[in-house]
């Protein structure tokens, strides 16, 4: 059995070809409509030159044609970079550059801007999906892909499980993108046990909410295709009204939720939950940061039918450690609990040996799902793999997390804290993330982030943001603070905003905050029931 | 067919143009906020601006994408609010 990511498709289609892939934004599509529109964007991209393993990448809004895309490119042989579609033009270059993509799938609207980017970037020769020329590129429109259209499924092209499936950036707000390598080995590892953990089924709709750029969209699309379950799409606007976002879940009956815990806290405060059925939702995966406590539990109560399970991981990794809520009472702090059957983690100390039991140190990961390494950074990739010899010549090879965590009794692991988000302030050392949780025990916090601003000498200021329900103020805020931290803990400044500023996951941008150091002021907002 | 609410409309778009938008972009009332001009924030934004300029409370089952489509069906919204609490 070859572990390749476009078979999934290729699989479901042969096994119920009129099963809904992906549902929503423009009408639903099977998996057979999904394998003819992969396999003819497969077909043009070689026909148009694409050597094995050459970089395409795919820029496009939300949509059916990001997974056509997606498959298209895979089953062609071609290693996959999708770009964030909110990304800057200079980002959109960055990327193409670093990648040496020759190929880009694309969308009419982009053409205008896309001339410019195209002039620096020599190495991409094939802009596919537009229709107005940009410099001396080949081009292709969407019209010139459907007429390659067969009923032959997908093409023929030799790939092996251990090829480049994807490389995907995050986008910090400063400096270069890191570039994440995965094979589809790797992407088929956590995608297996993903189908697994949560016995996703053909009856299964799971929600595309991160955007598709995102290691989010492995679940999102590979999962449910392995599984032959449905995608729901979600538009632009339906992700900016909670509200909305709530009668889309209610009507497509999705099933399976996975998302940052920001998203599952708007719909709870602002998607009118009380007025929807949304009986359908068996599991709710959440990643990427701290679930604020008061909030699951009110969600909890307010979804009693759904199963919640707490992922951890990042991009290099994927997921690695995972903890289903049991019913009832939940720990405090909410555990990351146990590796995955295809990882192992290790805890650390300074001197990269095991900590004593129950001690915190560094989670350091070994499986099948961590990336094969950082794109064409061999300085990035020395320091975030920790190698050790295993006998025979052999080394075991470790992906360093920079998160601290600590073994419970019962075997769990905590999330202690990111080994980047502890400050000294004035010579005491402060964790960002107890500030956060004591703002957050104020009734009023519905958000909150803590970060350090550099005064540009040695000392640091630290600074938070919160984004609050009802009237109250910043000094207010901060008098109750005084109750719950020692002095030097409590944020020198704290502003109210409407909403905290937020990488393309949904994570919190602390490096935006304090690379401006400042930030708007707070705006009226929508005003609680 | 409602009337359009010209002058909720204008105020709307006054607030869009100088607070929400660039200032090389001008729309119309019919255009679509939600898909590309707006993000949440801004979204938040003018939920908060018909509140407190038009004296409705706008909570989470009115936050919904039909009244904050376009500008025309946001002052629709905002018309058919004050009527009702009137």
């Amino acid at each position: 059995m070859t572990r390749l990511l476009h078979r999934t498709i290729q699989d479901a289609a042969h096994r119920q070809p009129d099963a809904i892939a992906t549902r929503g934004l423009g009408g639903d599509r099977s998996y057979q409509q999904l394998v003819r529109r992969s396999g003819a964007l497969a077909r043009t991209l070689l026909e148009r030159g694409l050597q094995r393993q050459a970089r395409v990448a795919v820029l496009l809004d939300r949509g059916p044609r990001v997974p056509e895309s997606f498959y298209g490119v895979l089953a062609a042989g071609g290693a996959l970079v999708p770009i964030d579609p909110r990304s800057p033009a200079a980002q959109i270059e960055r990327i193409l550059e670093a990648t040496g993509a020759t190929h880009l799938v694309t969308e009419p609207k982009r053409a205008a801007g896309l001339g410019e980017i195209a002039a620096r970037c020599h190495t991409l020769r094939h802009v596919i999906g537009v229709v107005d020329p940009i410099g001396d590129r080949s081009i292709a429109s969407w019209t010139e892909v459907e007429a390659a259209e067969t009923n032959d499924g997908l093409p023929d092209v030799p790939v092996l499980e251990l090829d480049t499936a994807y490389i995907l950036h995050t986008s910090g707000s400063t400096g270069t993108p890191k570039l994440i390598r995965h094979t589809h080995a790797s992407a088929m590892a956590f995608v297996e046990w993903a189908v697994a953990a949560y016995d996703l089924g053909s009856e299964d709709r799971l929600s595309q909410h991160s955007s598709h750029h995102t290691c989010f969209a492995t679940f999102d699309y590979y999962a449910a295709a392995r599984a032959g379950a449905s995608t729901v799409l979600f538009s632009p606007a339906t992700l900016k009204l909670p509200g909305s976002l709530s009668l889309t879940i209610e009507r497509e009956a999705i099933s399976v939720w996975y998302s940052v815990p920001t998203a599952l806290v708007q719909l709870l405060l602002r998607g009118a939950l009380e007025e929807r059925d949304l009986a359908s939702l068996r599991w709710i995966l959440f990643a990427g940061e701290t679930f604020p406590r008061k909030h699951l539990e009110r969600l909890r109560r307010r979804l009693p039918k759904a199963r919640f399970s707490h992922v951890y991981g990042s991009t290099e990794v994927n997921v690695c450690t995972y903890y289903h809520l049991p019913d009832g009472e939940f720990p405090d702090p909410l555990p990351i609990g146990r590796p995955c059957e295809h990882t192992a983690a290790e805890v650390v100390d300074g001197d990269l040996e095991p900590v004593a039991a129950g001690a915190s140190g560094e989670l350091l990961i070994r499986g099948s799902t961590v990336m094969s390494g950082y794109w064409n950074d061999p300085d990035r990739n020395h320091t975030a793999f920790y190698r050790r010899p295993s006998g025979g010549g052999f080394e075991e090879t470790y992906f360093r997390t920079g998160d601290q965590v600590q073994t419970l009794a019962n075997g769990d692991l905590a999330f202690v804290a990111r080994t980047d988000l502890q400050i000294k302030i004035r010579g005491h050392r402060v964790e960002l993330g107890e500030v956060e949780a004591a703002l957050l025990d104020l009734d009023e916090v519905e958000e909150a982030v803590a970060y350090s601003v550099s005064d540009g000498e040695a000392s640091l200021s630290l600074r938070a943001a919160v984004v609050s329900r009802g009237a109250t103020s910043a000094d207010a805020l901060r008098d109750r603070l005084r109750d719950l931290l020692p002095a030097y803990a409590v944020p020198e400044s704290l502003e109210i905003l409407d909403r905290l500023p937020r990488t393309p996951t949904g994570k919190v941008d602390r490096q935006s905050l304090s690379a401006s150091g400042q930030i708007e002021t707070r705006e009226q907002k929508v005003a609680e029931p | 067919m409602t009337q359009p609410n010209r002058e909720l409309e204008a105020t709307i778009l006054t607030f869009v143009h100088q607070e929400l938008l660039p200032a090389e972009v001008t729309i119309d009332r019919d255009d679509d906020l939600l898909s590309d001009l707006l993000d949440s924030v801004a979204v938040l934004r003018l939920a908060g601006f018909v509140d407190e300029t038009f004296g409705i409370t706008t909570g989470p089952r009115d936050f919904v994408v039909e009244n904050f489509q376009t500008t025309a069906s946001l002052a629709q919204y905002v018309a058919r609010t004050r009527a009702s609490t009137r």
